[in-house]
């Protein structure tokens, strides 16, 4: 999978399980989605039981950190290191 | 409401008087639910919603007991008090005085792990109408886990925002000492949080024989796979996926029509 397709594959989850009333195509790689999206505990709880689902990768307690969520580079660049 | 009733009711279990709302139908259909509720905050999240649920069902001619267990809500006794197999016990009270207030054959309606005690009840109680799951915890050490992972989630975003969070980093550890751990701010006790870590619906295969829904509620249009299982254990198991944001994680105004809705449709086809 493209870095590419990897960024649209978490987008289009986000704003699915987050029910977002947005197209997945207009949200930018380094946006800041906390505060763009408004997304509370939440929703990145939400987030991280999608890319686990999604991407068969487990979070370890000491990888949480806000910015890790904090844009859509910062997660896809997480999954990837995580699927090695 | 439209020409039902709904009145208080106490009864008994474990020697505590127990809180209860019965919706009685206008038009009885011979049929009552017990709900069970879920757990500590996705109690208080969904108590709109199972509100508006008996009063839906009572339309459809089901009478429902909705009650609180011993150490919640308005029931008496402290939280971290009683446990699973105590609220177990709560639950044939319930099903007891629903069947004696309105002379019904009374099934369960469950939510999350209100749904997964319905299941455990009901693999004792063949006589039930029916069973109704709504996203039950299937697998109960997940459910512990995301529950913690939940907790840490919270305790960074108080972190990020500015905020204390003095119990947040302990729970990110998963205890509070004595064994308990943090429920969004719940303690549950070590041997209840043992009980739910041994909760696993399709080990041993359920024996419940009588007509079940399993309804997946979340994002996507399409059943969940171990929803499925758990469905397809029951002898007489449907499941169903209802898109809908998760009634259970945020207090607010959800319109939880879906959800109601598939139930009830259910449910006059029984």
């Amino acid at each position: 999978m493209s870095d590419d397709q990897l960024k649209q594959e978490i987008k289009e989850m986000i704003v699915e399980r987050l029910f977002l009333d947005a197209d997945p195509n207009d949200i930018k790689d380094d946006e800041n989605l906390m505060e763009n999206y408004e997304i509370d505990s939440v929703n990145l709880f939400e987030i991280v039981v999608g890319l686990e689902e999604q991407f068969g990768i487990s979070f370890e307690d000491e990888d949480f950190s806000v910015d890790l969520f904090a844009t859509i580079n910062n997660l896809a660049a997480y999954v990837e290191q995580k699927r090695g | 409401m439209s020409g039902g009733e709904e009145r208080l009711v106490t009864f008994e279990s474990g020697g505590e008087p127990l809180h209860g709302v019965l919706h009685v139908p206008a038009a009885p259909s011979g049929n009552a639910l017990v709900f069970c509720h879920p757990f500590a905050e996705e109690k208080k999240c969904a108590h709109r919603t199972m509100v508006e649920a008996a009063r839906a069902c009572a339309e459809a001619g089901w009478a429902v007991l909705t009650f609180d267990h011993r150490g919640c809500g308005d029931s008496p006794g402290a939280f971290g008090a009683h446990d699973l197999a105590d609220w177990r016990e709560d639950i044939v009270a319930a099903v007891e005085c629903a069947a004696r207030e309105t002379s019904a054959r009374v099934g369960l309606l469950g939510l999350r792990l209100g749904a997964s005690l319905a299941a455990q009840v009901a693999e004792e109680r063949a006589d039930l109408a029916c069973l109704v799951l709504w996203e039950p915890i299937i697998d109960g050490e997940r459910y512990i886990k995301q529950n913690l992972r939940r907790s840490m989630i919270k305790a960074m975003m108080t972190r990020h925002e500015g905020g204390e969070d003095s119990e947040g980093a302990a729970a990110a550890a998963g205890a509070l000492g004595d064994g308990t751990v943090d429920f969004d701010g719940y303690r549950v006790p070590e041997v209840m949080r043992e009980q739910m870590e041994q909760i696993d619906l399709t080990d041993p295969p359920p024996s419940f024989g009588g007509r079940t829904l399993v309804l997946n509620i979340g994002a996507s249009d399409s059943v969940a796979e171990p929803m499925q299982q758990l469905a397809d254990a029951y002898a007489a198991g449907t499941a169903a996926a209802v898109r809908q944001e998760p009634i259970w994680q945020r207090i607010g105004v959800i319109d939880a029509d879906p959800i109601i809705s598939a139930t009830v449709d259910w449910l006059r086809q029984q």
